[in-house]
């Protein structure tokens, strides 16, 4: 309990440092950038009523890997990923500098982390997450060579809508799609639903740190 | 004690809002006929505050917008409006040529002709005679109105799997429903089914009126009529009328469903009106009539109650700016409000997130010619259970070269079919129903625009959903006030997507916060 306030502390003050030094919860969007904020809220904080999770702070390679996968067409096809139909025409037309620009933005935003909305068992979810700790690190800060996204910061309605995506085929379904098709296979790894409620409450629990992009 | 008669009937009324808040003042100003939901509107009675300098922030440049701006710098307060977007207007969007549709990832321009008769409006296009809001701002400032057709006879109802996937005119479906309908009552009246309610006088009469409600033969049946439409002839030769169509072919067919009383609707019901020249008209009046500032491009960044007002903090011109008021009148679409800091109660922001978001597509041809006159249809809706469900015709500009017709028209569940075509899809998709209808269509049309409104920037949706349940929990949490702060627009009416809900709505949040600005300045003269 005490080392949980601490923690928090620790982390309040890293990130009102990071704040107050940079002004990166400042950062105002070019005017081609808007879009996102549209959907995925201020300081792209997520928007859990238009299905638009929580982007602030995320890594810019990450972002850059997704916004290309729906520019391919290895996301945001499937005609029941209707959050990813939603998504899909805002990057199908981008260049690779638009992407590239996306990218720093969104970095370089932050907001307060989404509310829970999922009850599962953290226990048995931490227990599950042990075979997804290699490839997106023990904190869900992700890993940028092995392409394992970052999860912590996440919403957790989001997180569950896309491994629901992953086993049904609604996502990582192309060939070309190296690491959508490694993670398709990594969600059989969860039998149940009730396995994906665990392991998503638990995911939900992961602190992301402020990144300095 | 004092009498009623004593008192003004607005100083009863602020002596209520002291005692009982906001909805005692509207419970009370309805049972007063203050406020007439429809009928003759009421007068705005706002106090002037000139002295003071009362300071309002409108948030969204809409319709609701707009009217609180008119009317609250008329009786001195200083308004500013913010807008998201670089257009001014909200959902009412007439397209022009050379206009851009701001759908995100899919911009379209409009490519109809260079011609003020050719636009096509993409939001609300219908006024009928009982929104005395809208009407009476089109009155005052002078925005010129014309008749609208909107249920129309010689029009076609079409049903794939009904009628051979013919269409059929409506005016013979209507015909034959009544027909059939008058003889299974006639037969009735001969079974001696009333004898027991009606004496026989009301029986003959009864007799009368069904025959002449269906046209049935002197023997009570009916065999097609000429209100059914003129088969043939009927000038210099005798008239022929069509055939009637079997009773059981009209009960399988769904025509009866909506689309046949769907005018009595009094939203629906002819004559409607619309705003000659494009609907836009009223949003250019109440530009032109309006002084105070609006900000474009200006999006929200955070709205926060303080003890004096409402601190707003938006982005504009590449700067985070704040601006504080008194007041603020809040007609953001509801489903962007969770994502917008913000320090209202939890069930302030529950209500506004319990709302479900609506969507409404529309698609428009700019025709070559006005084949559908040829037809004999001048305006009016044609409804097809294709996935376009309706074509309607233009009501002005009548025999003039080229048209705007609307190619689609979908709701809720059926825009998401729409949605997730690209523009080029959408049109190419209307075409080929339009051809189902009216043979040739496709090399008829000249350019075409599409507006899914649950994709449109700063949009994303229209026409939001209350369910009963929904609404017995929030309405009166959403309609009134959260500290200093006012949801309003069609979103906080029962009359969603419709301009005379996002006026209503304004209204009323005015009319609350005029009460509140007066039961203060009396509690202040009070203590004095």
């Amino acid at each position: 309990m005490k080392g949980d306030v601490i923690k928090s502390l620790v982390f309040l003050l890293l990130v009102a440092g990071s704040l107050s030094a940079n002004g990166k919860d400042r950062s105002i969007p070019p005017d081609d950038l808007v879009y996102c904020t549209v959907c995925h809220g201020v300081n792209l904080m997520g928007n859990s009523l238009l299905k638009a999770p929580r982007l602030s702070g995320m890594a810019s390679w990450h972002v850059k890997q997704q916004l290309q996968s729906f520019r391919h067409g290895w996301r945001g096809v499937h005609e029941k990923d209707l959050a990813g139909l939603e998504m899909r025409p805002m990057a199908r037309e981008l260049t690779d500098k638009q992407i590239e620009q996306a990218a720093k933005f969104v970095a370089s935003t932050w907001s307060d982390l989404p509310r829970k909305t999922i009850k599962g068992d953290v226990g048995h979810g931490k227990m599950l997450y042990q075979s997804c700790l290699a490839c997106h690190g023990r904190e869900g800060e992700g890993n940028e060579t092995l392409r394992g996204s970052p999860l912590a910061g996440l919403n957790d309605w989001y997180v569950k809508a896309q491994l629901e995506n992953y086993q049904n085929e609604r996502r990582g379904h192309n060939t070309e799609d190296v690491y959508g098709t490694q993670m398709k296979a990594a969600s059989m790894v969860l039998n149940s639903e009730v396995d994906v409620l665990d392991i998503v409450s638990y995911i939900a629990t992961l602190q992301p740190k402020l990144r300095q992009e | 004690m004092m009498k009623i008669n004593d008192l003004s009937r607005r100083n009863f009324l602020n002596l209520v809002g002291v005692a009982g808040g906001s909805t005692a003042i509207y419970q009370t100003s309805l049972a007063m006929g203050v406020m007439s939901e429809t009928g003759k509107p009421a007068k705005l009675d706002l106090k002037q505050v000139k002295g003071e300098k009362k300071s309002v922030l409108v948030l969204g440049a809409g319709i609701s917008g707009l009217s609180v701006a008119y009317e609250l710098e008329r009786v001195g307060y200083q308004v500013t409006v913010l807008e998201a977007s670089k257009r001014i207007g909200g959902r009412n969007l007439t397209l022009r040529h050379g206009d851009e549709i701001d759908e995100l990832g899919q911009k379209q321009i409009c490519e109809f002709d260079d011609d003020p008769k050719m636009y096509f409006n993409a939001g609300p296009a219908r006024i009928p005679g009982h929104h005395r809001r809208v009407l009476q701002y089109c009155k005052m400032l002078k925005v010129p109105l014309q008749i609208k057709t909107n249920f129309s006879r010689p029009a076609y109802t079409h049903e794939a799997d009904h009628f051979g996937g013919e269409p059929i005119r409506v005016s013979r479906y209507i015909a034959d429903a009544r027909g059939f309908l008058s003889e299974l009552l006639h037969k009735a009246v001969d079974k001696n089914i009333f004898d027991e309610s009606l004496s026989p006088e009301e029986i003959e009469k009864l007799r009368d009126f069904v025959k002449n409600y269906g046209d049935l033969k002197a023997d009570g049946t009916y065999q097609g009529t000429i209100r059914g439409g003129i088969k043939s002839g009927g000038m210099v030769i005798p008239s022929a009328s069509h055939e009637p169509i079997e009773l059981r072919a009209l009960l399988d067919s769904n025509f009866w469903r909506s689309g046949l009383v769907s005018s009595e609707n009094p939203d629906w019901g002819d004559p409607l009106m619309e705003i000659s020249g494009g609907m836009d008209g009223i949003v250019k009046a109440f530009v032109e009539a309006i002084r105070s500032e609006i900000v474009t491009n200006a999006q929200v960044q955070s709205i926060r109650n303080t003890t004096e007002g409402v601190a707003v903090e938006y982005h504009h011109g590449g700067k985070r700016k704040q601006l504080k008021a008194d007041w603020c009148f809040n007609s953001i679409p509801s489903h962007f409000m969770p994502s917008i800091p913000n320090n209202f109660a939890d069930d302030y922001i529950a209500g506004l997130s319990a709302m479900s978001r609506g969507n409404f597509f529309k698609l428009g041809f700019q025709m070559k010619s006005r084949f559908w006159e040829d037809e004999g249809i001048y305006g009016g809706i044609t409804r097809t259970s294709q996935r376009i469900n309706q074509i309607w015709y233009p009501s002005a500009d009548i025999h003039s070269e080229k048209g705007v017709v609307l190619g689609a028209y979908a709701f809720h569940g059926q825009s998401g079919f729409f949605e997730k075509m690209t523009p080029a899809e959408r049109l190419n998709f209307a075409a080929d129903c339009g051809e189902v209808v009216h043979p040739g269509y496709r090399d008829q049309i000249e350019a075409g625009v599409s507006v899914p409104w649950g994709r449109m920037n700063h949009m994303m949706g229209c026409g939001v959903i209350w369910s009963d349940e929904v609404r017995a929990k929030y309405w009166d949490r959403l309609r009134l006030p959260e500290g200093r702060h006012y949801m309003m627009g069609d979103q906080i009416s029962y009359h969603s997507s419709w301009q005379e809900g996002a006026l209503a709505s304004a209204e009323f949040a005015m009319q609350d916060m005029d009460q509140r600005v007066r039961a203060a300045d009396a509690a202040t003269t009070e203590a004095k």
